[in-house]
This record gives structure tokens, C-alpha cells and sequence, in this order.
């Protein structure tokens, strides 16, 4: 064997131990079924969007253990109110998921407000509600909401049944809301049509092209 | 075999070792910019990258396919034992399919055989030793935790992180001996391959002509001990490391199964398998909170045996990449032997970047949700 080949050769094994150690994401860990509500001044501006994030059991079996109830397997809003604190806390540093456009320009959110955790015991699940006000309201023909967590960390759902609601909305505004692609079907197509050693842009298939999209246009 | 160094030598070393840390950290950094919190609360930081192919990305939607399942089948085996059963054959195929995703596990412990020169067993036996321990720290810690003492998600998270930060610091020891053992291997290689010409002296012939000899490892000590009884003192030390294939601990594979076998892949097996994973640690919460720990406890130890079945793979193919690329290299000495010289030791910097990353919060195997 020639020392080229060679040369090759024990590049290729390096480059194979230096692939083995690319980090990459875990499947997501808490998965999330909202509801979600945009609420209306008097005036017709958009004041704040209210959700309402159902956890999965998993998590809530987690974020729920070792908690002090008066009854067992019950959970009420008082007793979580610690655990509601920290959870909008922590969502601070990700935006709330949640990430809004009027006409085509971005409008900021300020930190949250009436937040609570519900426990369904029968389900056995926790429930996150809180307002996300707008920190001026917002005056748009074309308002655009997106909730998604592009690290897929949580994985995002709008309930089967009315996920949006308007809340004093005009008459003549119509909501729009669009599901994610589904990540077994569309996102794995086009994911298999990249090449094996492609770096994968995040936004190519799990930025918010694949976010719960709520869509409101006003004339 | 206590090497006395001279100062050039010294020096050298530290320059590649320092060039090798750069080159490492630079690579891994520039991809993984900024350490994050977690959503919900708890400290552990994400990356904020996704994985680079096709595969990876089946590989994530199979494994939460799995896992959502996980929780309804709980429910199901309070009054089904069928539904018992398929949760142990699905913890199984989530084992797989998790440890052929993201992960340090079997990052380390293949670069650790590379680096180490390690056979294709001993590679199997890490394999199963870590993911065995993972399992088993899962179990202990939600059994402790969670079942004995009911601490909070949050008092669970600090001891998760706790784990964490101490199986991180030990890949980063175990990276850095290797780096060290394999560095000076790599300065003999160095000069012996550019040795012939420019030196002059009996002494230094033998210290690097025995190199033909590597294929069996284990012959090299006396082959190299009666080759170097002539040569000065200093030059003997080189004749016995340059020998030794630079491994760490000089293994001999019919010590394979005894105890000095076992202590020196400790290192490795306890870095990796310190760390449980995330996804047994839900279940296993949540199979307590349900009345049925038992079945947590079987399900995490399936995962672990998929997880080990995984991994085990990893390792045979780059244990075997090695041992060819070796075979190739032996034909030769000269270039060859310093080219896997290099290999190796990028292989010791590999563990040792990835644990500082790890460390460092820049790279998490594995976010923690937590309150």
C-alpha cells in the first residue's frame, strides 16, 4: 500500500471517530397539546395571546413527584403554584415558544402574567395556562403566531378540537391555524433526500416550517 | 517504564498536546455555539443542533414513537400482563434506536479502543459494563429518590447533575492519561520516523527497527528488551514504550476476563455509564406514580441491554477500522507507525475535548427536564 493511500485511509478512520462524537438533540422529552386564545382590546388591537399547554403524562408523573398534597394523586393550583413560578421562568430563555409577526414585522412579547398549573387526576396530567401580553398592542392585517421549539425538545400540538380561539376579535377577522408537518411522513422524506454527510440547516425541517401556525387576517 | 525526559522532548510533547486540545475544542465549538436552560426549569443545558443526516432524523422519530407508547402500556400492565411484556420488548428496541442517536456513550468508549488499542471483546465487555451501570444507576436513583426518600423533580435534577458533572470530569481524566501515554508514543514515532539519515548510532536503529514486530503486542517486551540491552540508558526507555504500542496499560488479551482487565477499562465503564439516561429515569418516575416500580425497573434494564447491543456494534466497527488500519500501518514502519501514532492520539483528544464540552455545558448528551 502506497503511504497516499494510506494517508487516506487513516483520515478516514479519524474522520470516523470525529463523527461519532457529533452531538446531536434527543427525541423530545415533553410533549405539549395547547390551546390557545388571542385576546382582543375593545379597540380591535391584539392586547396578548393566553395558553393553554397540556403536558404529557410522562413529564407530569415527573414534574408532580415528591410535591406535598393534602390529597393523595391531587394536585391543586396552590400547591403547584411554585412549580407554575419556575416554569414560566425558565421559559423566559426560549421566548415562550412563541414567536409573533405583524404584517411581516416582529412584535415582542412582554413576561407573562395569570399564570397557574391545573392537575387533571383522572388523566394525570398538568396543564400550564398563562397571558402572554403584547408589549404594545398590536394593530395588523396580517397577525401570525408560531409555537414551536426548534431544538425539539418539546414537541408542540394543537388539541384535536378548537386549539384557537379569537377573544373579542372583530367580526371581520378570520382565523387561520395550520398543524405541523409530521415528522415520520414529510420531515423523513426530505430528510432522506439530503446527503448522509449534509449539516443540516435546523430551520430545513424543524424551524418554523413545522410550528403550529396561527394566522389572523383583518381587512 | 519511567521515561526521563529531556527538555526538547518535554517540550514537544506539550506542543502537540496543547495543538491537539485547540484543534479539538476549535472543531467542536464553532458547530455548538451556546449552552442553553431547560424550558420547564432545571439547570441542564441543549444543543441547539440536529442531527446531520437522514438516518438520525429516523432514528429520533423512532425512538419517540416508542417512547410515547411507553406510558400507556404502564397503565395497560396494571391489569394486563401482556402489556408488561411489550413494554420490555419496546424499552428494548428504544435502547437500540437511543443509542444509535445522539449520545457521548459510545463516542467515548469507541474512541477509548481506538486510542487504546483495545480488541474486539474487550470493546464488547465496555459496552455491556456501561450500559449495564447506566441502567442500574437509573434504578438506583429513582429507587432512592424518588420511592424511598420522595424528593422533588428538582432535588432529582441536582442529583442527576451531580452524576453528570462527575462522569464528565472522569471522561475527561480518562481522555487526558490517554493523551499523555499516547503523546509520547507519538514523539518516539516521531523520531524514529525520520530517524535512519539523521542519526547516527547502533542504539538508535534498535529503538525503532522493532517496530516490525507490533503485530503481536505482547512479544514486543522481550523482543524489544533483548534488542535494546546495548543500547545507553535513555535510549532503553524509548525501546520499551516505542515497543509497547504505546498502550496505556500494556494489554495482554489472555488477561482479558481477569481482574487487572476489568480495572483498567473501569475508567471508561464508570465515565460512561455513570450518567443515566433521561428517557429510563420518566419511566420509571411515572411507573412509581402509577403503583408498578417493578416494571419500570425491567424496562430500564431492556433499554440497557438495546443500548448495549448498539453500542457493542459502534465499537466492533471501529475496533476492526483499527485493527486494519493497523495491519496496514505494521507493514511499514516509518510514516505508517506515525500516522497511527496520530490517530490514536487524536482518538485520546477526542475524549478529552468532549468531556471538557460536556463539562463546560457547551454539549449535553441529554437535556434533563426539571423543576
Amino acid at each position: 500500500m502506497t503511504t497516499s493511500r494510506r494517508c487516506v485511509l487513516l483520515t478516514a478512520i479519524a474522520c470516523a471517530c470525529a463523527a461519532t462524537t457529533e452531538p446531536a438533540i434527543a427525541h423530545p422529552h415533553v410533549w405539549v397539546t395547547m390551546k390557545s386564545e388571542i385576546v382582543y382590546a375593545p379597540d380591535g388591537s391584539v392586547k396578548a395571546v393566553r395558553h393553554a399547554w397540556q403536558f404529557d403524562d410522562l413529564f407530569s408523573a415527573f414534574a408532580t413527584q415528591g410535591l406535598d398534597a393534602t390529597k393523595k394523586g391531587e394536585f391543586t393550583r396552590q400547591e403547584l403554584a411554585p412549580l407554575a413560578q419556575v416554569n414560566v421562568d425558565s421559559l423566559k430563555e426560549f421566548d415562550y415558544f412563541t414567536f409573533a409577526t405583524a404584517d411581516g414585522k416582529k412584535v415582542p412579547f412582554v413576561e407573562p402574567v395569570g399564570y397557574y398549573l391545573n392537575y387533571d387526576p383522572k388523566q394525570t396530567v398538568l396543564t400550564l395556562h398563562f397571558t402572554l401580553p403584547f408589549k404594545d398592542p398590536v394593530i395588523a392585517k396580517d397577525l401570525r403566531i408560531d409555537v414551536y421549539d426548534q431544538t425539539w425538545f418539546v414537541d408542540f400540538g394543537f388539541a384535536k378540537n378548537t386549539p384557537v380561539t379569537l377573544v373579542g376579535a372583530p367580526a371581520a377577522c378570520k382565523l387561520s391555524v395550520v398543524r405541523p408537518a409530521q415528522m415520520d411522513s414529510t420531515m423523513m422524506l426530505r430528510l432522506n433526500q439530503l446527503p448522509a454527510d449534509a449539516q443540516v440547516d435546523p430551520s430545513m425541517f424543524l424551524g418554523n416550517q413545522f410550528a403550529n401556525k396561527i394566522g389572523v387576517k383583518c381587512p | 517504564m519511567t521515561p526521563v525526559f529531556t527538555g526538547r522532548r518535554t517540550i514537544a510533547i506539550t506542543a502537540f498536546v496543547l495543538v491537539a486540545v485547540a484543534i479539538t475544542l476549535l472543531a467542536m465549538m464553532t458547530e455548538h455555539a451556546s449552552a442553553q436552560g431547560s424550558p420547564f426549569g432545571g439547570p441542564r443545558p441543549g444543543p441547539s443542533t440536529l442531527p446531520a443526516s437522514g438516518i438520525a432524523g429516523w432514528i429520533l422519530a423512532k425512538q419517540s414513537e416508542f417512547y410515547r407508547q411507553f406510558s400507556g402500556l404502564i397503565r395497560a400492565a396494571k391489569s394486563d400482563g401482556s402489556a408488561a411484556l411489550s413494554l420490555m420488548g419496546l424499552s428494548f428496541l428504544y435502547g437500540i434506536f437511543h443509542a444509535a442517536g445522539p449520545g457521548h456513550g459510545k463516542a467515548v468508549i469507541s474512541s477509548y479502543l481506538v486510542a487504546n488499542g483495545e480488541t474486539w471483546r474487550r470493546g464488547v465487555a465496555l459496552s455491556f459494563a456501561s450500559a449495564l451501570l447506566q441502567a442500574i444507576v437509573a434504578v438506583a436513583l429513582v429507587g432512592i429518590a424518588a420511592a424511598l426518600l420522595n424528593l422533588t423533580a428538582s432535588r432529582m435534577n441536582t442529583a442527576v447533575n451531580a452524576i453528570e458533572s462527575v462522569s464528565y470530569a472522569l471522561i475527561v481524566a480518562v481522555g487526558l492519561r490517554l493523551m499523555w501515554v499516547k503523546g509520547r508514543a507519538f514523539v518516539v514515532a516521531l523520531r524514529c520516523a525520520r530517524e535512519p539519515a539523521s542519526e547516527v548510532g547502533a542504539a538508535v536503529t534498535h529503538r525503532c527497527d522493532h517496530h516490525h514486530h507490533h503485530d503481536d503486542y505482547h512479544a514486543h517486551s522481550h523482543a524489544a528488551d533483548r534488542r535494546c540491552e546495548g543500547a545507553h540508558s535513555h535510549h532503553s526507555h524509548e525501546c520499551d514504550h516505542a515497543s509497547a504500542w504505546g498502550h496505556a496499560h500494556a494489554p495482554e488479551p489472555k488477561e482479558l476476563a481477569g481482574p487487572g482487565g476489568w480495572r483498567r477499562g473501569l475508567s471508561a465503564i464508570v465515565a460512561v455509564g455513570l450518567r443515566p439516561c433521561s428517557g429510563a429515569i420518566l419511566v420509571l418516575v411515572f411507573a412509581l406514580a402509577q403503583g408498578l416500580f417493578w416494571v419500570g425497573v425491567g424496562s430500564a434494564f431492556m433499554m440497557g441491554l438495546g443500548t448495549f447491543l448498539t453500542v457493542a456494534a459502534i465499537a466492533t466497527i471501529a475496533v476492526g477500522a483499527s485493527t486494519w488500519a493497523k495491519h496496514i500501518a505494521t507493514a511499514r514502519s516509518g510514516f505508517g507507525m506515525l500516522a497511527m501514532r496520530g490517530v490514536e492520539v487524536a482518538a485520546a483528544s477526542l475524549i478529552t475535548g468532549f468531556g471538557v464540552l460536556l463539562l463546560g455545558g457547551y454539549v449535553a448528551s441529554e437535556r434533563m427536564i426539571g423543576f
